[in-house]
């Protein structure tokens, strides 16, 4: 079966740190057959914050359109979904934690108005990679941030044992990920994993 | 006179987060606080890029409602910060306007041009107020350190959070048996504490 990834660059600086974790993962699934890998950079897509109009509790769509109105599918049909975001202030930069909000139309369909978010044959068998760096030493750096990503992944339906993270700190620098000593081959490990468990779950 | 500034992160008006807000504000200017609100939906202002200016300057480059707002912000006696629990944080425009004070930090850890005296931080009081639909007693756990990292930039001691969860079930902060008046009682008691009271 053919894997689809789908990547979010969260950062709104191009290139950096938490964009290059996410380039090193993407090259390393896209280097398997039969994966197709797309990315998207949240700071150029237009991703408005939410309105918390709760609109979507009645109708399962979002009242807004703008670039986040495409992007509710592809997240659904994407059998892996990348998210990499920098850590600002201790948490998720806001760019990356509005792309997080506007799911909160998954969490209608889910718990208000009990739709299936994804088809049942689907279920239990895709993953989420959360991707993210930080100036930091601090190795708690990263914990006001995993209960939003693991909220965002929950409602888009991918199950807690399914999500993998890849946290590194002490990079602050444009580049400094580059400099350090294990997080491009921790990033192509945690790529080629997420291929095979995938394989595994959706036959070859 | 003791100011109070009451910045309200919810996208939208008069909800559970403001109308606690509202309460810990009228509670302050009971105890003879001069009090004022701010909304953010209503300011223009961009996320921070990231772009690191600040860490060579100390000033922020991006020109708009952000860093004016942030100044009046350091000004205050007393800043109560209200947002409403998003997917298990802050708002996207809360954070985005803590994200801009990024040249704060730069000012007390890197151009080295910032300090707060224990004086300075005992005369500063911060508190969060928030308020969450769902039940889960750990639903403002993430955005605790946020909020912290605003008032260390800010130079406030973070004296506390008023925040409520499980409003679903009571339909609203109004429903809530003790959340308004205790939320008046707090802005009362952090004006007293300013007050030697």
């Amino acid at each position: 079966m053919p894997i689809t990834v789908l990547g979010f660059a969260g950062s709104p600086r191009r290139h950096g740190n938490s964009e290059t974790l996410l380039d090193w993962v993407l090259e390393a699934m896209a280097s398997e057959p039969d994966v197709t890998v797309e990315k998207v950079v949240i700071v150029d897509a237009d991703i408005r914050p939410c309105r918390g109009c709760n609109a979507c509790e009645r109708t399962g769509v979002c009242v807004q359109h703008d670039g986040m109105t495409s992007l509710y599918d592809r997240v659904l049909e994407a059998d892996c979904v990348v998210l990499a975001a920098p850590i600002y202030c201790m948490g998720l930069a806001a760019q990356t934690k509005a792309f997080i909000d506007r799911a909160q139309v998954y969490r209608s369909r889910k718990y208000v108005l009990h739709w299936p978010v994804i088809p049942e044959e689907r279920k239990g068998k895709r993953l989420g990679l959360f991707l993210a760096t930080a100036g930091q030493a601090w190795d708690h750096v990263f914990d006001a941030a995993l209960p939003s990503v693991k909220c965002f992944y929950h409602v888009a339906g991918v199950r807690d044992r399914d999500i993998r993270n890849l946290l590194v700190n002490r990079v602050d620098e444009a580049g400094a990920v580059e400099r350090h000593p294990s997080a491009r081959a921790d990033a192509m490990a945690l790529g080629l994993e997420a291929v095979v468990t995938l394989r595994e779950r959706l036959g070859p | 006179m003791i100011r109070v500034l009451g910045v309200s992160g919810s996208p939208h008006r008069h909800g559970n987060t403001e109308r606690l807000l509202d309460a810990f504000l009228e509670g302050a200017r009971e105890a003879g606080a001069e009090t004022e609100k701010v909304v953010l939906s209503s300011l223009s202002y961009a996320p921070c890029r990231g772009c690191n200016a600040c860490h060579r300057t100390g000033v922020c480059i991006v020109k708009d409602d952000a860093i004016p707002l942030l100044e009046t912000m350091a000004g205050a006696d007393v800043l109560a910060i209200a947002s409403p629990i998003y997917s298990m944080g802050i708002t996207a425009e809360l954070k985005g306007l803590i994200d801009r004070a990024q040249y704060l930090w730069a000012r007390r850890t890197v151009t080295n041009t910032l300090e707060y005296s224990p004086e300075h931080l005992a005369r500063h009081r911060g508190v969060f107020l928030s308020t969450a639909g769902s039940d889960w007693p750990n639903v403002f756990e993430g955005s605790y350190p946020v909020v912290k990292a605003l008032f260390s930039g800010l130079g406030f001691t973070y004296a506390g959070n008023i925040v409520y969860n499980d409003l679903d079930r009571y339909g609203g902060v109004q429903g809530h048996p003790a959340a308004l008046s205790e939320a008046k009682e707090a802005g009362r008691h952090e004006v007293g504490a300013l007050l030697g009271r």
